[in-house]
């Protein structure tokens, strides 16, 4: 039967039902920044693995910028070639997100848009975080 | 045929307006010659003959910050007839776009504006909002305005001396930023040309303890100070070294003077000193750089260093240094580059604050254009050293402050209505208690009147209607240059967004889109105003189906507009205007050419018989603040049975509720018809079905809880209605 309550159906992560407040923290601190999962990647071996490479290829974009050898606009086409590529890995290997208030603990199912949205706001935050350090400390060079 | 001839034409006449109208915009990104900047005949580059009507020829750069003199032939003589500045040598005060207004200023030699010209210019605004023909008007209220005047953006106040301009509606930053550059342009070169007379301080009065501080203490105290100037500031490639490392103090002050100069060489220079006379010591700790300056030439002056006191600036010629060969306060770091400079001007005084700058120029490392820039460390004396202590002084408001001190009274209107609808939000659970399917007027009365005063005191009133630009244009601002104060110059846009990213996280973008938005507001209000008056035979919602695919149409806007703002932030302004903002409120319905305005009316002719046709399908910005109402902390409530039951999914307007009975919050815009619905025991089926169940068997109608459900009656136990009965008996 379907719950109305939530926009799709409640899943649970596996580290959904601990009890302890710290390992819940560091679980979905883990969950943001990698997404991969050991279930997904016996699923979508190929899809996967061509993630990692593109993960690797966009960290070291990262560490080009850091040391002054990346244009804004190029970091920012690369960050936003992997958060496409992120979207799909994530629907194959962690296909959820949270759903109400974020110190929660209630789950759901992501369908494409909610992982659209969520992958997009993770990671313009990171990127903007990433982005706005680079450019104050100067390695960033922006076209003016 | 004729239709199609007609249609022809139609579409040729479009295409006409919208290139007039990008025609008009000829100064917005324009490619300016890089020696504009640097050469020292500015007028070769610069159309200097249109800002001083009747010069002839014109002098190269000179001064600090530069100006050119401009001449006019008079009996075959050369007289000088006025002065002319490039903004972007005096100031680099960014506009909104967070990039400044590039301005060629002519000044007469009586002080007054003579001409201004736009020659570049990265304001959004200004590019299909409101023409750019207003920045040019806006700009002749200066002619023959003299430089001394206190001129500020608003009205005029004679009992205060302010002569007021006219701001441009919609623009307010633009203008506030324009008239900064202007003040600060004139004012500079009218002080160094001797036209506005500077301001005589009172000389301050020295403490003579005989105490001779260290280094540290002198440092630790505020007697000596430090500018320190990156290479990533000036542009260049991050490295170990500085690129200037500067310290510099008062030396007059005879504590301190001793303390850096030992005391023979102290004596010695104030023996030299005239009164009014000033004496400050800069020495260089780091970096490469000169700061004399390595094309400084005997009987200039130094052009990397200046002394500025409130608007006085003081240059140093070669006459005014002396070598400094050591510095004796123990501690005092190893230098490689030291000098003495000499303030010769009874204008300034050491009892009060002064900064010492560091002039230099900031190269684009992408373009290999430079740009103006400078770094300033503000010296004041401390208390100690002086009779007295420091002078009380009361600095000027800033031009932010200043707005918001003018509009206080709205400003707080405003912010009392947003705080208002966000409290009425919070308490929506005892209104729609209130409120039945047929009687919504306690959730109603709240409703429609954050829309009336959405659209007459926020829309029209306050221009402040948010859009898809003021997004854009903080990502271009975050890119180039976020200046606070830019943003706090618009004080009902800047709150308007604290508002809607705190609500948008807290509930959804419903708050803001269905309860505030100046157009939203006036979308619905139409779709009401027509339902009322004998149009709802006409209404209509899209089928489903359509609904279900259109809706991602504005999604598609959002992502179009964000991917063509990362190549051309210009081209992503102009196909901004899908927003019907700017035509609504910002600039008039029928002060734009006709497109514009057939548009913006199409849809609001459109939103009479379909309820928000442009939120639901095109708003970029709906769909920019949907996408985090994802992960909106409340939503709204929901049963069990609503799976099943579509009473509240066949009313909603925002058509937000699926076939399951979710709520969709990327859609829902909170009109709340599903929480009346929620508690209506008359209204919601599985709350009537218990209703009706209860009268028929006698039992009582308790109060619906929290979950939408009556309370459960719970029996009493038996032997606990014993035991009670037992204890009263006792009693």
């Amino acid at each position: 039967m379907v719950n109305p309550k939530m926009p799709t159906d409640p899943a649970e992560p596996p580290y959904a039902s601990t009890d302890s407040v710290l390992h819940l923290f560091a679980a979905e601190v883990w969950d943001h920044l990698w997404p991969w999962s050991h279930h997904g990647f016996q699923r979508q071996r190929a899809l996967h693995a061509a993630s990692i490479a593109l993960a690797l290829a966009a960290s070291v974009v990262w560490v080009l910028a850091a040391m002054g050898q990346m244009q804004a606009g190029a970091l920012i086409g690369w960050w936003f070639g992997w958060s496409v590529f992120e979207v799909v890995v994530r629907l194959g290997s962690k296909p959820y997100v949270k759903d109400g208030p974020w110190w929660g603990r209630r789950y759901r199912v992501a369908n494409t848009m909610d992982m659209v949205c969520y992958v997009g706001f993770k990671n313009l935050l990171i990127g903007a975080t990433l982005f706005i350090v680079l450019k104050s400390s100067g390695f960033l060079i922006v076209q003016g | 045929m004729n239709y199609l001839a007609a249609l022809r034409n139609t579409l040729l006449s479009v295409v006409l307006s919208s290139t007039a109208a990008l025609a008009l915009a000829n100064t917005y990104e324009a490619k300016l010659p890089d020696e504009i900047n640097t050469a020292p005949e500015l007028c070769k580059y610069a159309p200097c003959t249109e800002v001083l009507p009747g010069a002839t020829s014109f002098s190269e750069r000179k001064g600090q910050p530069p100006y050119v003199e401009a001449y006019a032939e008079e009996g075959g003589k050369k007289k000088l007839v006025g002065y002319v500045m490039l903004s972007t040598d005096i100031t680099d005060t960014p506009a909104y776009s967070g990039k400044p207004v590039i301005t060629l200023i002519g000044m007469d030699t009586g002080g007054r504006f003579v001409g201004v010209k736009i020659l570049k210019h990265s304001e959004p605004i200004l590019l299909l909002g409101i023409p750019e023909s207003s920045l040019v008007r806006f700009n002749q209220q200066y002619l023959n305005k003299f430089v001394g005047d206190n001129i500020e953006i608003g009205q005029s106040r004679p009992e205060e001396n302010i002569i007021g301009l006219d701001a441009i509606s919609g623009a307010t930053v633009t203008v506030i930023a324009q008239n900064q550059v202007m003040m600060t342009s004139g004012t500079s070169v009218a002080r160094q040309v001797g036209i506005l007379k500077p301001t005589i301080r009172e000389q301050a009065k020295f403490v003579d303890s005989g105490i001779k501080p260290d280094w540290a203490s002198l440092v630790k105290e505020g007697a000596v100070k430090r500018i320190v100037v990156t290479p990533e500031q000036v542009g260049l490639p991050r490295g170990g070294e500085p690129f200037i490392d500067l310290w510099f103090g008062y030396l007059n002050q005879p504590d301190i003077g001793r303390a850096v100069l030992g005391d023979g060489p102290y004596n010695s220079l104030m023996s030299g000193l005239k009164e009014g006379e000033h004496a400050l010591f800069v020495i260089r700790s780091g970096g490469a750089q000169s700061f004399k300056g390595s094309g400084f030439v005997r009987g200039g002056i130094y052009d990397r260093v200046q002394v500025r006191q409130g608007a006085d600036s003081f240059t140093f010629r070669d006459t005014d240094a002396f070598n400094l060969y050591g510095v004796a306060a123990p501690g005092a770091p190893a230098f490689n580059e030291s000098a003495i400079f000499i303030v010769r001007s009874k204008a300034f005084s050491a009892a009060y604050p002064w900064k010492f700058v560091f002039l230099g120029n900031r190269v684009d490392r992408a373009t290999g254009a430079r740009s103006f820039a400078n770094f300033d460390t503000e010296y004041w004396l401390p208390a100690q050293y002086l009779q007295g202590g420091r002078p009380e002084v009361v600095k000027p408001d800033a031009p932010w402050v200043r707005v918001w001190k003018t509009r206080a009274v709205e400003i707080a209107l405003f912010a009392a209505l947003l705080i208002a609808v966000a409290t009425v939000y919070a308490f929506r659970d005892k209104l729609t208690r209130r409120a039945t399917h047929k009687n919504k007027w306690p959730v109603n009365v709240f409703k429609y009147g954050a829309w009336i005063i959405s659209i007459g005191f926020v829309g029209f009133g306050m221009l402040a209607q948010p859009s898809i630009t003021q997004v854009l244009t903080w990502f271009h601002a975050l890119l180039f240059q976020w200046t606070w104060e830019l943003f706090l110059s618009d004080p009902f846009i800047f709150l308007f967004w604290i508002f809607i990213i705190v609500t948008v996280f807290v509930w959804g973008r419903g708050l803001f889109c269905g309860w505030l938005c100046p157009f939203g507001s006036l979308s619905e209000l139409l779709y009401k105003v027509g339902g009322a008056v004998g149009l709802k035979r006409f209404q209509f919602q899209l089928p489903r189906r359509w609904h279900n695919r259109l809706k991602w149409v504005k999604y598609g806007v959002f992502f179009g507009l964000l991917a063509v703002s990362f190549f051309s932030m210009g081209l992503a302004e102009k196909l901004a205007e899908v927003e019907p903002f700017k035509t609504t409120f910002l600039v008039g319905l029928f002060n734009r050419s006709w497109p514009y305005t057939l548009f913006a009316a199409g849809l609001l002719g459109l939103s009479i018989f379909t309820e928000r046709p442009f939120c639901k399908y095109l708003c970029p910005l709906g769909a920019s603040l949907a996408m985090p109402s994802t992960f909106r902390w409340f939503g709204l409530k929901r049963k069990q049975e609503c799976s099943s039951c579509k009473a509240c999914a066949v009313g909603c307007g925002s058509q937000a509720i699926d076939e399951n009975g979710r709520i969709d919050h990327r859609e829902c815009l909170h009109c709340l018809d599903c929480m009346v619905l929620y508690t209506d025991d008359h209204a919601c089926p599985p709350l009537a079905q218990e209703r009706k169940r209860r009268t028929k068997a006698g039992l009582a109608l308790t109060p619906i809880g929290a979950d939408g459900y009556f309370i459960p009656i719970q029996p009493v136990p038996a032997r606990a209605d014993a035991a009670a009965m037992k204890n009263s008996i006792k009693n």
